[in-house]
């Protein structure tokens, strides 16, 4: 248990509603809030000035605009072998569905986008890619510190980034989830989310000469599953706190070491109520804690990111920026929540992040050098089984529902999961009759998969129904499974799995997710993991799955 | 009012993927959640779709929403109260 690696917080760039991170970090300073009315998408939103390069789709060109920032002001080329781009994002260049959704871009394959964006900078290593509803930003730090403290590689580039569209603004309208007004995170008249777009990058080193000014630490950082409900927070917050403490243990810290927490606080009813309890839970109600989304808006797979980033700056400045929007709590635990800035005592602060698939994620970030917790790695996972789900002559719905049938039990939800969700469901209960999980505690469960489609067979169904126009709007149904981590949070909530739950995006089944699965047993971080590929789209689909154990 | 309750129970089976549920195997004064259909939170977001798309009726805030949301007689009796 010695503390091997330091990883540091280097060069970082960031692109919001309030300008570029000088802009954004003085807007903030000075209670700026970027939400506008737009009329477009017909609600508040922070929408970023965005300079398309030729070439690039707008998704892209965000990124890009960061990575070239990174690559600038840091001498760090992704040309060398030693360093990896990790790229999260829940949507990507998901607006081209909306020109024709019948036959699909290839660009509209998220993988293929990294791919192009990997290229353009020479890249030595193919990109690591998250997809992981809103924890994505989060979960790319939690992935990059295994890599570094792995030893794989010595640099990381995080970057994150979504692009607004009507794709995203009319599926949260669906789940009547959007503000009448610029979000208001934990006041008592919060009455929903205003979205956002942003990207942002940072570099993650082992080498302390790159370290940016500061000195920021990545600490620690861990993923979670409520296992309760695919779009609505847990109502105990457990998931969540076992994220914040798990994230805490390995880095060392205690509760008093702690100066602050930043959290998701989306301004919706129930997550904002959610996170006080998992606060709460952390006994960290008494700490200064902030939301950022009243300045910027939830910015998708570009939050974890961007916020991490300004947290970092907030903990060397030595105080938090306000929770623009706040006036007056009534969440079931009051936090220590100011629209003003608040000073900080303490050197580190926790990061945390939830999302749909009942997913949740923290890291701690520390300026102190401390004895960390890192693992040994003396276990070694071993494959105990594997399933292929078989391909048929039928066609997917009525193959389907036969091999559900064969289970002899009935489950009402069974038939309201998009395809993806269904494929897996029946793969899982045939994987875990041949070995199964239950000896182990939920929160030592994982589930960890790879494909390449992400949700795209359930997008195309929320967009034909976007072409549809229809007076009532989209179908919260049909969107909730636009995220492919959605597919493992139904695992999740089947088989009470409250471990790690990471979704990575490839073009082909090179094992990512392996590779990952077998390092959270190794660490220690979890007993037993389903891990493997899981891909469904237009009748066409391809899983493979299998159980890894201690 | 029965034609209205038969006719709402076709929209939820249909729009809420309830398959394997007849009509028949749906009793108007059960409560919709909880129990029984599995219906949750998504399933209540898009009975508002099902009031407004077929019906013409909204709700006017969601304190409004869980008394009638408790079966598809109470369903069907603040359709026919509010539809145009």
């Amino acid at each position: 248990m010695v503390n091997k690696v330091e990883i540091y917080l280097g060069a970082s760039s960031l692109r919001t509603a309030l300008g570029n991170k000088r802009e954004t970090l003085d807007a903030m300073r000075r209670g700026v809030c970027g939400l506008k009315y737009e009329e477009a998408f017909g609600m508040y939103a922070g929408r970023s000035e965005v300079q398309t390069i030729e070439g690039y789709s707008r998704f892209e060109s965000m990124i890009i605009e960061q990575l070239d920032n990174i690559t600038a002001e840091s001498s760090i080329s992704l040309q060398s072998e030693d360093v990896q781009l990790v790229l999260s994002t829940t949507k990507g260049n998901i607006d081209l569905l909306a020109e024709d959704c019948e036959n699909i871009a290839e660009a509209t394959y998220i993988y293929t986008s990294a791919e192009a964006i990997a290229r353009r900078y020479g890249a030595a290593r193919r990109p690591i890619v998250i997809s992981n509803a809103c924890i994505s930003g989060v979960s790319a730090f939690v992935v990059a510190r295994e890599l570094l403290q792995s030893g794989k590689v010595k640099h990381v580039i995080v970057a994150g980034g979504d692009a607004l569209s009507e794709f995203i603004t009319a599926g949260f309208a669906s789940f009547k989830s959007i503000s009448s007004q610029p979000c208001r995170p934990y006041d008592a008249e919060r009455d929903g989310l205003t979205l956002g777009e942003a990207a942002g990058a940072v570099l993650l080193t082992t080498d302390e000469a790159l370290a940016a000014e500061g000195k920021v630490r990545l600490a620690g950082g861990a993923i979670s599953n409520d296992a309760n409900h695919i779009s609505g927070p847990s109502r105990t917050g457990d998931g969540l706190y076992y994220a914040i403490a798990n994230a805490m243990r390995e880095a060392g810290v205690t509760k008093e070491d702690v100066g602050f927490v930043n959290t998701h606080g989306t301004a919706t009813r129930y997550n904002d109520e959610m996170e006080s309890k998992a606060v709460a839970w952390a006994e960290l109600t008494d700490k200064p804690l902030n939301s950022l989304k009243g300045y910027i808006g939830h910015t998708l797979g570009a939050s974890g990111v961007v916020e991490a980033i300004i947290s970092a700056e907030e903990l060397k400045a030595g105080y938090i920026f306000g929770t623009k929007g706040f006036t007056s709590s009534d969440t079931p635990h009051t936090l220590t929540l100011s629209n003003e800035q608040q000073e900080i005592n303490g050197r580190c602060c926790v990061k945390s992040a939830s999302g749909f698939g009942g997913c949740n994620a923290a890291i701690v970030l520390d300026m102190e050098p401390r004895t960390r917790i890192i693992p040994e790695r003396t276990r070694t996972a071993r494959v105990v089984a594997e399933y292929e789900l078989p391909q048929s002559e039928l066609p997917f719905a009525e193959f389907i529902r036969g091999e559900f049938k064969s289970f002899g039990e009935s489950n009402m939800k069974f038939y309201k999961m998009s395809d993806m969700s269904k494929a897996l469901y029946v793969a899982v209960e045939r994987l875990l009759a041949m070995e199964n999980m239950v000896y182990t505690e939920p929160t030592r469960r994982a589930i960890v998969l790879t494909n390449r489609s992400a949700s795209l067979d359930a997008d195309v169904i929320h967009q034909q129904i976007l072409n549809q126009h229809l007076a009532e709007g989209a179908s919260p149904a049909a969107f909730v499974y636009t995220l492919a981590n959605v597919a493992a949070g139904e695992m999740c909530i089947r088989h009470k799995i409250q471990g790690d739950n990471t979704f990575f995006i490839d073009n082909e089944d090179r094992g990512v997710e392996e590779e990952y699965a077998r390092a959270l047993i190794e660490r220690g971080d979890a007993d037993v993991v389903i891990s493997g590929w899981c891909d469904y789209l237009n009748e066409n689909w391809k899983v493979n799955i299998k159980l890894l154990k201690a | 009012m029965e034609q209205l309750i038969q006719e709402l129970k076709e929209h939820l089976i249909e729009e809420l993927n309830l398959e394997e549920i007849t009509p028949a195997d749906i009793d108007a004064e059960a409560p919709l959640f909880g129990e029984g259909l599995g219906l949750d939170s998504i399933d209540a977001l898009e009975i508002i779709l099902i009031l407004e798309k077929y019906y013409g009726v909204k709700l006017a805030n969601s304190a409004e929403a869980k008394p009638v949301f408790y079966s598809v007689k109470t369903l069907a009796e603040y359709i026919s109260a509010n539809r145009k």
